[in-house]
């Protein structure tokens, strides 16, 4: 019987919170609106529209694996798999220009003016032996293969960070697909027995072992933007809308009646996080929606973990709401503080940009924020369908920020209920 | 039988260095309609807190429906109906919402609080035009009546009721006062807080005035009228009033004060000279307004209000002492 007043009047708080906000036009703009609002402007400025491709990046390739190469003492010359990574890429929809091809020299030097000249965004230099050591060439004197690892480099432009990192990353992407590909096709080469022992000698390329399935999918910025904008939501519809839950109560007079009423705080403070929780899914919803409808985004849906570290992360944001609301002297103090916290801390989330183009202080501090994991862990979860274990550590962080942030929040609230 | 619905004993709230409320008890028997009189700063509001459970006291005892208030605070909660001096209503809910929403607070779902609710709605007179429209639209007098009917929903026994006219125009003014009498007759023990003489005279069985955190006088209006002696005052209005008119008033034999009062109203400054034998001093004080070289508009015999027994009892009147605050 407790129990179910208990749910009434948590409910009851809830909707009245809920209700608030949709009713309110300012509201509805600044909690759900302002960040989709930004995530169209800096869409469409930075991020590509739909139509666009991975064949807006161009792509250098430098391909050694032709020449001559020592292997075991003796010349080889084989460059079927190289040449097959460059088919690869161009079935992967990137834009690619192969020197030996247009009869410009095949050099990294050559591959370097055309970046300074914007000819290309990235280059790729294929080494000469990429073949042999992918096709196990190298042996000890009993005649086993020496696990000897193929080398990828990639040059970009260091006077363009910003697109720079979108095509390493595409770039990445693709490589990582590429191995997995390469990877199924060279232990089935060999009996079951070995199939162990190849396993090792045949992740060749990158140091990452993961999982990622990204399978050569073309990925564009605007791809990483839209699940980074979660961590936008977080700010400006959890941090924000919380920080407004008990000032705004306060500053009307309705708070007191609360108080009066037999309510405990906690079944109020569940009533404000649940109102909270809608706000903040209904923000994520909207966001990503657009995402899809305007950018195109082609994302992976792995709702259960997308849920979870939203709601985690939406602890920290409300507890941070909940601090600045229940210690602010009235609803413009609240909302002057949450304005002043989350309209500079967006830009150091990674949300937008790269946390790496930023200068080394700036990109601690960005680290250390519970949305920046929030945006990590999204953006490897949603672009290249990480399973949930892939991000525990910000899921981790998540949990803990969150918990001790809205423990403060829980605190900071008790200590208002004496200034009545 | 426990015959009080409110008991405080030896109640104080300290809040740092100021001492908001000390030492004060009293207790209000059960259907009793009782005045908490004073100026703002007396300390009302803050006695009103405690009672409400907003606040604690520093120490002391509190017990409303027989309940002590730190033991079982959410009993008394649940035993009062708490009326707030503001329109503590969500602007952008209608009436209807804003009655279900309080009622949740309270406990009551289903066919009891929608039957509440369409009680109440009847009880504030408004139309069915008017539920449907959010409160930001209504009147003072519309929303002054959904914030009662707000307190009434879970049907408490004990009402607090915080200046509930405050701000309104006399019509309103007196409609409320018709509901608040309404709600006495129902057998509600109410605690009426105002800083208006005259609505506390109208409506309370029993005033106690506070002032400076301490209540100074306490009994039914007549019973304090009394309890000072007086029976008449003397209102002059004059074309001026210089201080030394006031000083000679109060040397006449007889006169127990006098001081200058404003009548809002009428917007005009009168003398006002308490005395137990009005007749028999008015024509010294006569001759000495016209020894101060001033001419007398008007004259009126009156009998002693409580704003006069607040003067005799604290030396200031309400008016000053909100000046001041």
């Amino acid at each position: 019987m407790k129990l179910k007043r208990t749910v009434h009047q948590v409910f009851a708080i809830a909707k009245t919170d809920f209700l608030g906000i949709v009713r309110n036009k300012t509201a509805i703009f600044f909690t759900l609106l302002f960040p989709l609002f930004f995530l169209i402007i800096i869409g469409f400025t930075f991020g590509g529209t739909g139509t666009e491709e991975a064949s807006r990046i161009t792509v250098g390739i430098v391909n050694l694996d032709e020449e001559i190469t020592d292997v075991n003492g003796t010349d080889s010359q084989n460059s079927t798999i190289g040449d097959a990574f460059v088919q690869a890429l161009k079935d992967a929809n990137f834009t690619v220009y192969e020197y030996g091809e247009y009869g410009d020299k095949d050099t990294i030097d050559t591959a370097a003016y055309d970046i300074s000249r914007g000819q290309i965004e990235i280059a790729v230099v294929i080494p000469k032996n990429f073949t042999e050591a992918l096709s196990f060439q190298y042996t000890n004197s009993t005649g086993m293969p020496i696990p000897t690892k193929a080398r990828l480099d990639l040059y970009t432009d260091p006077s363009d960070p910003t697109g720079s990192i979108i095509a390493q990353q595409s770039v990445l992407g693709f490589i990582s697909g590429f191995v997995k590909h390469y990877q199924k096709i060279a232990i089935k080469q060999f009996p079951s027995g070995f199939q162990d022992y190849v396993k090792v000698l045949a992740d060749p390329i990158t140091v990452s072992t993961s999982e990622a399935d990204v399978s050569g999918r073309p990925l564009r910025w605007i791809d990483y933007m839209v699940p980074g904008t979660l961590g936008l939501v977080l700010l400006w519809s959890g941090l924000n809308h919380a920080s407004m839950a008990i000032a705004n109560e306060r500053t009307k007079g309705t708070f007191q009646r609360m108080v009066i009423a037999p309510v405990s705080p906690i079944t109020v403070l569940a009533g404000k996080l649940i109102s909270s929780l809608a706000i903040v899914y209904l923000s994520a919803v909207i966001m990503l929606a657009s995402g899809i409808l305007i950018f195109q985004v082609n994302l992976y849906w792995n709702i259960p973990a997308i849920v979870l570290a939203i709601f985690l992360g939406a602890l920290s944001a409300i507890g941070i709401g909940l601090i600045i609301s229940s210690l602010a002297k009235n609803e413009e103090a609240a909302n002057s503080i949450a304005v002043l916290i989350s309209v500079p801390l967006q830009f150091f989330i990674g949300s937008f940009f790269p946390l790496t183009i930023m200068p080394e202080p700036a990109q601690i501090f960005g680290e250390a924020l519970p949305f920046t994991k929030l945006v990590y862990a999204m953006q490897e979860i949603m672009t290249k369908n990480l399973p949930l274990e892939a991000v525990m550590p910000e899921i981790i962080y998540l949990a803990i920020s969150g918990l001790i942030l809205f423990a403060l929040g829980i605190i900071a609230y008790r200590l208002s209920l004496k200034r009545l | 039988m426990n015959l009080s619905d409110i008991e405080v004993d030896s109640v104080t709230k300290r809040f740092e260095d100021t001492v908001a409320v000390d030492n004060v008890s009293m207790k209000v028997a059960k259907g009793e309609l009782f005045g908490l009189l004073g100026p703002n700063g007396a300390g009302k509001s803050t006695l009103t807190k405690m009672l409400s459970g907003m606040i604690n006291p520093t120490s002391g005892t509190i017990k409303v429906g027989g309940y002590n208030i730190k033991d079982d605070p959410m009993k008394v909660k649940e035993s009062l109906g708490v009326v707030p001096q503001d329109i503590v209503l969500y602007d952008y809910m209608n009436a209807r919402e804003n009655l279900a929403f309080f009622g949740r607070l309270y406990g009551l779902s289903g066919g009891k609080l929608r039957n509440r609710i369409e009680g109440l709605l009847k009880f504030t007179q408004l139309d069915e035009k008017a539920v449907k429209r959010h409160i930001s639209t209504y009147s003072g007098g519309m929303k002054r009546r959904v914030n009662i009917a707000a307190a009434l929903l879970h049907e408490p026994q004990v009402m607090l009721l915080d200046e509930p006219t405050a701000g309104l125009d006399p019509k309103n003014k007196l409609a409320l006062w018709e509901i608040i009498q309404t709600l006495h007759k129902e057998g509600k023990t109410i605690v009426l807080t105002t800083h208006m003489m005259d609505e506390a005279e109208e409506l309370c069985n029993i005033v106690a005035i506070m002032d400076r955190g301490k209540i100074i006088a306490l009994g039914s209006p007549r019973q304090l009228v009394k309890k000072v002696k007086m029976e008449n005052t003397i209102t002059v209005v004059p074309d001026k009033i210089p201080p030394k008119l006031i000083d000679a008033v109060q040397k006449i034999s007889g006169v127990k004060s006098s001081y200058r009062a404003y009548d809002e109203n009428e917007k005009i400054e009168a003398l006002k000279i308490i005395t137990e034998r009005a007749e028999d001093i008015l024509p010294d004080v006569v001759s000495a307004i016209a020894a101060a070289g001033t001419k007398i508009l008007s004259v009126q015999l009156s009998r002693v209000t409580l704003e006069d027994v607040f003067i005799l009892l604290t030396g200031r009147s309400l008016r000053e002492e909100e000046k001041q605050l």
